[in-house]
């Protein structure tokens, strides 16, 4: 249907493919009659959540599917070769030399026992048998150089490189034969924002070299609309949408497409929130201030994780105070601190004037039943062993809240619903039988049973997919603002902060750089570090182009001047004080 | 290039000492603690030897000087462990007076041999036929043959020899029953010599690796699952590279890693197993002498060839330690 | 990719799918229950043999010598009789009857050294885990150095010096070398659930350290410590029964590995006296086959990818 928009020859048909594993329970379609062209030079994306066959699909293309998966209809055409019809040991010659694959898990994509260099040669040599030692090492050299990384990386283990390093490796081993077609599965999915839009331009630039086909699969609709030319949206199995990015992100036809686009939030857009809850939190009666930090800093050996930092947040007026930073900036070393589950190296920790560290029984009971948490792992945080309610009971329980079981069990119903989630469905669920955003939902119900005064949510919607971010986010919100709990978000995304915080602190190598209201922060940051945090970030937004540095945008330039400027601090909020170093 | 770590090498050489010097404790102390006086199971010795003893006491108390144990106890530690160290166990009182070092030289070169040959033959046997186990291309029969194969390897391999003992050298008689050679042999560099011992020393040896290759193939099969749920495998596929060289480069490369460590914690309960079936075999090695120090009562050999074997084992240890960081450079690394 | 079709299965998709329908009940694992078969056998062997047959037979003299097996004839021509149905050794004892007794006297040394070592195992284990520092230091290298000094070795020293031992002493002696491997196991395993999310929640959750070690760690433990139990039943009895072999271990009481030594001694293998060494290392044979198949199944149960392989 795009045949019009581009004459050159297609480099990739599908026709009709369907994929199917079959179960006990009968024969799943993994994906059901999906029709595609790709164009030489295109670069399409396949969006959709977990589940929605876009690995699949693209895997089909290597005949890599998992056992016992398999293509029950339909063909696949690569630039005039019919992949089905190929023997094992011809699919096997197409494989990197005309279709190359680059994984998701660059951090484990590599032989680790093996230097760079031989895994690039062996690449090459599996394809044209007996190339001589001079030309190996012209040609890995040169695939090195053409993802600028220092030459030198040839000769080191996989360990010793950063997972940015490893990622634009996996790239070089794509390209080194020129292939025709380039799957890209998620190639950023673990990587920081600053280097996720280092690595997509070398990406975007080698394949524009090669003048190859790409498919980029993803889930994050602001890196295709800053990445790829085409958009192919699959929901269960199905492609539900296919036109430029163009039409798809400014006229989206499907409803799905409607949901994924409207579910990303924007920094100055509408608040995904709900609009009229700005009216003032419940405040609390309080003479002590909630959390004082002290001077608490933490080095792990030779390393500084935070530098020396104080603050006071105050009990009266519950607040949502976000602390962002990528990682290795010591935000998550912040929260654990908080919770009393790492002693700061110097300093002290003080909730209602006691200091965690020297804490007696009940007042330590005390502090863990006002001090509680959503992490970012909402399959780790249940145990395995026991129902899910055994998370909600157990505290509630070990509290003294429970005044007999059936309250016990009307809590957690009450909780339930006010999350938003059908207590019989989920109560007496194990763990692995929920999905990823019930399960954090659950989370923050058992916040919301037990009623802290203070949460700590560090990272709690990095894992959850993104159609679901939106409804969490705002339960945590309602947290503060109809039960007055004080929280402190601890995130890498700047456009949620933006959001949902009444207060921003930005971190840098354990530093607070800048601070203050996030309209300010966030809106129009002044310290050259928030400002490249903003320009890193990918919007959904064709007239919003990704950064201005071009293909040759170099972010350690900006590291290194922002470690120079001071710190900046924009304003300030009721019932929260950062001492200004 | 870079090298081991120092503290790496450190650590490693404390174990060492600590393991010797711990079992050299152990054998010392044990004995002391028995109500068994060793003087008088000497006396006993001459007595059955000569009929009568006169002046028992008198020669019992020369016996307890000559052994040293009138001395006081700490006295008697430091003299031990100082000989220890030099491999002196003193005398053997049942092939008195020879010391209990020549009579180990004598066995030690069999055993090694035996173990080294039985040790790296199940270890790669082992080791292959796991992986086999799970590689995708390996044929049909096979995948089923292994696992078959595998529920023998949970018998002790003294079990197995006694069968194939019986099997083939009772009934077939297609190799010798006992011995580590001919007794009308002389041993020497000749061909004769050479072909007796390869007859005697193949039934122990295959005692060994029929049973216990399902040890390691059972450890590799799950190694190699891991493996191949990996990343690096599935890019080395979309790379396009030939299956066996995924296999051989890619999966089993990264799944023999922890396989190594296990073999230097498992390698003393391998060299305890083959002092068994050198005991059934009488093969001249270590588990000859040591049964028949047991069956003589003969406390210094006992206690040398137990040394001895825990010596060579956590050598072992110590030298699959030392190669570890070589054949693992993230180890190099991380301890770095 | 939800909803599945409802046309009608092929053989061989059939038989994947009863494969996999393996997943939902992990512990109806054919290996597991053969094993468990196995071992139950050679108890009631034990309970049913003390009832039904008359166990004076095991002391010397108490049959004619060498006789075969029923329905065999030995190098005399003397063919074996019902009253001996297994045959007897060279001391006139009746085999059936000191299996009946043997047997179970090796599983029972298995089984009791590994008790002790299990628990000694998830003391120090949890111990070093959780107290850390200069302990779980001394714990670490302490186990590091246990783990490659091979129990036969000590023991051979041990029973040499004091002669005969009890089958409880026995088992109390090995013990002292079959902990290691579950310290070092349980002490790994702690380490990495002490950092996960749901002993953090719990920890959030004013959870004491007890709650925390034997409610929310040790159920996830279990497939792993039965594992290590099973593997250290194997490890005591191979021991015992290599003690046994070297002539050492309890003199008085019969056991599976002192026949076999005695049998080795007289010469039975030459004579082709087969039911004196052969029937109890059968015996001994079943016993580890079975140990072996509860361990794979239990393997199974615990790590789902292995068992599509099977």
């Amino acid at each position: 249907m795009l045949d019009d928009v581009t004459p050159k020859k297609p480099v990739l048909t599908m026709a009709d493919i369907s994929i199917e594993f079959p179960t006990p329970r009968g024969v799943v379609q993994a994906v059901k009659n999906l029709n595609l062209t790709i164009h030489k030079g295109r670069r399409v994306g396949f969006i959709g959540e977990s589940g929605s066959g876009k690995t699949t699909t693209a895997l089909s293309v290597m005949q890599m599917l998992a056992e016992p998966g398999r293509v029950s209809t339909g063909t696949i055409d690569l630039g005039g070769t019919d992949i089905l019809a190929l023997n094992e040991e011809e699919m096997r010659k197409t494989r990197l030399s005309r279709v190359a694959y680059i994984p998701q898990g660059a951090m484990n994509s590599l032989n680790p026992i093996m230097r760079i260099e031989p895994q690039l040669w062996d690449a090459i040599l599996a394809h044209e048998p007996g190339t001589p030692r001079a030309d190996l090492k012209s040609r890995s050299d040169a695939a090195i150089s053409s993802v600028g990384l220092p030459l030198h990386v040839g000769q080191l283990y996989p360990h010793e490189l950063s997972g940015g390093m490893k990622q634009r490796v996996c790239i070089a081993l794509g390209i080194i034969l020129t292939p025709e077609l380039i799957i890209a599965d998620e190639p950023t999915s673990a990587l920081d924002v600053v280097t996720q839009r280092q690595v997509m331009q070398t990406l975007n630039e080698i394949q524009a070299k090669i003048g190859s086909g790409l498919i980029l699969i993803g889930h994050d609709m602001g890196l295709m609309a800053q990445s790829v030319d085409e958009l192919a949206v699959l929901k269960d199995g199905e492609l539900v949408e296919h036109g430029t990015v163009k039409q798809i992100i400014e006229s989206p036809k499907h409803p799905y497409t409607q949901d994924l686009i409207s579910s990303v939030p924007l920094v100055g857009g509408d608040s995904f929130l709900n609009p009229d809850k700005q009216a003032n939190a419940p405040r609390r009666d309080s003479t002590q201030p909630l959390l004082r930090f002290e001077g608490v800093s933490k080095k792990y050996g030779a390393v500084t994780a935070l530098h020396p930092m104080s603050f006071t947040l105050q009990g009266d007026t519950p607040q949502i105070i976000s602390i962002v930073g990528q990682s290795g900036s010591g935000k998550s070393t912040m929260g654990s601190i908080m919770l009393g589950f790492n002693p700061p190296t110097t300093g002290h920790v003080l909730f209602e004037g006691h200091d965690l560290q020297r804490m007696s029984g009940t007042q330590s009971l005390e502090f863990r039943k006002n001090v509680q948490a959503v992490f970012q792992d909402p399959y780790a945080c249940f145990n395995p062993f026991y129902r899910v309610n055994h998370a909600l009971k157990f505290p509630f329980k070990q509290f003294g809240l429970s005044q007999g079981d059936k309250h016990t069990q009307q809590a957690m119903e009450e909780a339930c619903v006010a999350v938003g989630l059908d207590p019989d469905l989920v109560l007496s669920r194990y763990p692995h039988q929920l999905s990823g955003g019930q399960r954090q939902r659950l989370i923050v119900a058992r916040a919301l049973m037990l009623s802290p005064k203070l949460l700590i949510a560090d990272e709690p919607v990095s894992m959850v997919d993104a159609s679901l971010r939106a409804s969490i986010l705002s339960n945590i919100y309602d947290l503060k603002d109809k039960y007055g709990i004080s929280i402190l978000y601890i995130t890498h995304d700047l456009a949620t902060a933006y959001h949902v915080s009444d207060y921003v602190m930005v971190l840098f190598k354990g530093h607070v750089v800048e601070a203050g209201p996030p309209k300010a922060v966030i809106g129009d940051p002044q310290h050259p570090y928030t400002q490249l945090l903003i320009d890193s970030i990918p919007w959904p937004d064709l007239q919003r182009a990704w950064g201005h540095g071009g293909a040759n945008w170099d972010p350690s330039e900006q590291e290194a001047q922002a470690m120079k400027v001071g710190a900046v601090y924009r304003g300030d909020v009721e019932g929260f004080d950062l001492v200004r170093a | 290039m870079s090298r081991i770590p120092k503290e790496y090498i450190i650590n490693r050489l404390i174990t060492l000492v600590l393991t010797i010097l711990i079992a050299a404790t152990l054998i010392w102390i044990i004995p002391r603690l028995s109500p068994v006086d060793p003087a008088e199971i000497a006396l006993g010795r001459m007595a059955a030897g000569a009929g009568t003893v006169e002046n028992a006491d008198e020669i019992l108390a020369t016996l307890r000087a000559q052994m040293g144990i009138d001395q006081p106890m700490i006295v008697q530690y430091i003299k031990y462990i100082k000989g220890v160290l030099l491999l002196d166990f003193g005398l053997s009182t049942a092939a008195f007076p020879t010391p209990v070092s020549a009579l180990i030289a004598n066995a030690l070169p069999w055993t090694l041999g035996l173990m080294l040959i039985s040790l790296i033959i199940t270890f790669i046997v082992g080791n292959l036929l796991g992986a086999l186990m799970v590689w995708e291309k390996t044929p049909r029969l096979w995948k089923v043959a292994i696992p078959a194969a595998m529920v023998f390897t949970s018998i002790p391999p003294i079990l197995s020899g006694l069968l194939l003992m019986w099997i083939f050298a009772a009934k077939l008689q297609w190799f010798p029953l006992t011995g580590a050679y001919g007794l009308t042999v002389e041993p020497g560099w000749t061909w004769t010599f050479a072909s007796s011992v390869l007859q005697h020393g193949f039934l122990p040896a295959l005692s060994i690796v029929v049973v216990t290759f399902g040890f390691w193939a059972l450890g590799m099969r799950g190694l190699m699952i891991t493996v191949q749920g990996e990343d690096h495998t599935t890019l080395a596929k979309a790379k396009g590279l030939k299956p066996r060289y995924i296999l051989y480069k890619y999966m089993i490369r990264n799944a023999i890693l922890p396989q190594i460590t296990a073999f230097a914690l498992k390698i003393g309960l391998l060299i305890a197993g083959q002092v068994l079936v050198e005991r059934i075999f009488a093969y001249n090695g270590m588990g000859k002498l040591l049964y028949d120090a047991i069956l003589d009562q003969d406390f210094p050999v006992i206690q040398g060839v137990s040394y001895v074997i825990i010596l060579l084992t956590a050598l072992s240890v110590f030298i699959v330690d030392l190669i570890y960081p070589f054949i693992d450079p993230r180890v190099r690394h991380e301890v770095a | 990719m939800t909803e599945a079709t409802n046309t009608p299965l092929t053989r061989a998709e059939k038989r994947q799918a009863r494969r996999i329908r393996r997943f939902d009940n992990p512990w109806r694992n054919p290996k597991l229950i053969w094993g468990i078969g196995l071992l139950l056998g050679i108890i009631l062997l034990g309970i049913i043999g003390r009832i039904l047959w008359n166990l004076d037979l095991v002391f010397t003299g108490s049959a004619t010598l060498k006789l075969p097996p029923v329905g065999f004839e030995n190098l005399r021509r003397q063919e074996g009789v019902w009253d001996y149905p297994l045959g007897t050794d060279g001391s006139g004892r009746d085999i059936l009857a000191l299996i009946i007794i043997g047997a179970p006297n090796s599983l029972f040394v298995g089984l009791l050294a590994s008790l002790i070592g299990m628990s000694t195992g998830i003391f120090l284990g949890f111990t070093a885990g959780f107290v850390g520092g200069r302990v779980d230091d001394v714990i670490r290298v302490i186990s590091d150095v246990m783990i490659t000094i091979p129990p036969l070795l000590i023991l051979v020293v041990f029973q040499s010096s004091f002669g005969d031992v009890s089958l409880t002493l026995m088992a109390l002696l090995i013990a002292g070398f079959v902990w290691q491997s579950p310290t070092r196991l349980i002490r790994a395993q702690v380490l990495s659930m002490k950092q996960s999310g749901y002993v953090q929640m719990a920890r959030l959750s004013g959870a004491s350290t007890g709650h925390i070690m034997f409610r929310e760690m040790m159920p996830n433990l279990v497939p792993y410590l039965f594992g290590s139990f099973i593997a250290n039943v194997t490890t005591s009895i191979v021991t015992a029964v290599g003690l046994e072999v070297l002539g050492l271990g309890p003199q008085r009481i019969p056991t599976l590995g002192r026949t076999i030594y005695e049998a080795i001694n007289a010469g039975a293998l030459i004579q082709n006296l087969w039911w004196w060494w052969g029937i109890p290392t059968l015996l001994l044979a079943v016993m580890f086959i079975g140990l072996l198949l509860i361990n794979l199944g239990l393997d199974e149960v615990s790590n789902p990818r292995l068992r599509k392989l099977s």
